[in-house]
């Protein structure tokens, strides 16, 4: 009899946690050229966001999510964090300054010596850019919060949707070239509803697309995928 | 045998709850301050061959920024540049030139620098910004105008110029409002230090300069 219900209380706390996270659709589109079969080597890979946009910027926590992703899911490879990158090559990858074009980064290397020395000792075979944001779309429904001297509590719904769009461009500094483009697009919906306490359902929209992108860099800089 | 005593309340407690109350409202009455402090890398560059006097005016080692309450429901920021200001653009010079010699009285005419190729006076012109309050979104903006004079070490001008730069808190996640400014002041000090190493050779009158004292040179080591 305990069983039975160890095991239906099981299913119904399944249930809800499956609930407790909204519907995210993606897609996944890429084009890549000269793949490196053998996987990157001890060469490493540095991931930076576009942030050059009047209207948008691509979010620093999207880049940390895709490097730990390729981190995670090839251990033999390298990935130099944005932050430690831009400091070190200061004030060539800022917004003002970053190149757009790996023509732009040769000419940079030409005038600055430096910048490719320092490129040389990193081992910095791949560099990814990745533009785009996650932004909230339509919102309804609304939420009503009160509290008294007996207690609080909130009573309504609310519901958004999210909008995920990146584009990730990878220039090969061996063949001094661009050699792919990976582009992903997730939306979903999340939901709130309250009855006394507000329940969060939240699409995870931004944390598919990083995967998307994720799992397809992976796919063209490791050797086991 | 008669007396009389007089019993007087122990009043401290309500002494003390009244001056913890008063400082509560004084300072939730004050404006909310931020001390700008952030990371400034030496910038990865070839370096000028030039020995640079540099002066920081009073206005520039202390500036800052206040913006009143509009309304009850905000609060008045009051933000400290001035310190983050030196420490960038000591950080900075010092990469792009081959030697920087901080001044310790301000330069002017028929006052000889000796030991320097020209003396740098930056200084903050204008400074807007954007609040959440404004913008609606938790994202803080900051633009800062410069204005700077590039003199010779006998205080005749070499070049006049001004320069813009801008920043804003580049993620509104997990962020307090201080850490939002701070984060934007940050963002607009490192790109004014990538706008001036970017442009200064650029500035027509600092390029003629730079190519008189290239020429001067050679022919010094002929």
């Amino acid at each position: 009899m305990h069983s039975v219900i160890r095991t239906l209380l099981t299913g119904f706390a399944l249930s809800l946690l499956a609930l407790a996270s909204g519907c995210v659709t993606s897609t996944v589109d890429q084009m890549v050229f000269n793949e490196p079969t053998e996987g990157i080597g001890n060469a490493t890979v540095v991931i930076l966001g576009r942030r050059h946009a009047s209207d948008y910027d691509t979010e620093p926590e999207f880049i940390e999510c895709v490097g730990e992703h390729i981190a995670s899911g090839d251990r033999s490879i390298e990935v130099i964090g944005e932050l430690e990158f831009v400091n070190q090559f200061y004030p060539w990858f800022e917004p003002r300054t970053a190149p757009l074009q790996i023509a732009d980064l040769e000419r940079l290397m030409q005038k600055q010596p430096v910048v490719s020395e320092k490129l040389a000792t990193l081992k910095t075979q791949y560099m990814i850019w990745i533009d785009g944001s996650t932004e909230d779309t339509d919102s309804t429904g609304s939420l009503t919060c009160a509290i008294g001297p007996g207690g609080g509590g909130c009573f309504g719904f609310g519901t958004w949707g999210s909008d995920a769009n990146y584009e990730a461009t990878i220039w090969d500094f061996t063949e001094n070239a661009e050699v792919g483009k990976i582009s992903t697009q997730a939306s979903g919906q999340s939901y709130m509803p309250a009855v006394v306490i507000p329940i969060p359902i939240i699409a995870p929209v931004q944390g598919t697309a990083c995967d998307g992108i994720g799992d397809q860099l992976l796919q063209f800089l490791s050797s086991e995928y | 045998m008669s007396g009389s005593t007089t019993s007087v309340p122990d009043c401290n407690w309500l002494l003390w709850l009244t001056v913890t109350l008063l400082l509560c409202l004084i300072t939730g009455c004050g404006p909310a301050k931020v001390v700008v402090e952030g990371e400034f890398p030496a910038p990865t560059m070839m370096k000028l061959p030039l020995t640079l006097g540099v002066w920081y005016d009073q206005d520039f080692v202390t500036h800052e920024f206040f913006e009143e309450a509009k309304s009850r429901t905000e609060s008045s920021w009051l933000v400290t540049t001035g310190q983050a200001q030196v420490e960038m653009w000591d950080t900075l010079l010092n990469g792009m030139f081959e030697r920087v010699l901080p001044l310790t009285s301000k330069p002017g005419p028929g006052q000889l620098i000796p030991s320097v190729d020209a003396v740098l006076i930056p200084e903050v012109a204008e400074l807007q910004y954007a609040i959440p309050a404004h913008t609606n979104v938790k994202v803080y903006e900051i633009w800062i105008r410069y204005r700077f004079q590039l003199i010779t070490p006998g205080g005749d001008p070499i070049a006049d110029w001004t320069m813009s730069a801008y920043g804003k808190t580049p993620t509104a996640f997990l962020q307090s409002d201080q850490e939002a400014v701070n984060l934007a002041a940050v963002m607009a000090l490192r790109d004014a230090g990538a706008n001036f190493a970017n442009s200064f050779t650029r500035v027509p009158a600092v390029h003629a300069w730079l190519q008189q004292v290239a020429g001067n040179k050679q022919e010094a080591s002929l």
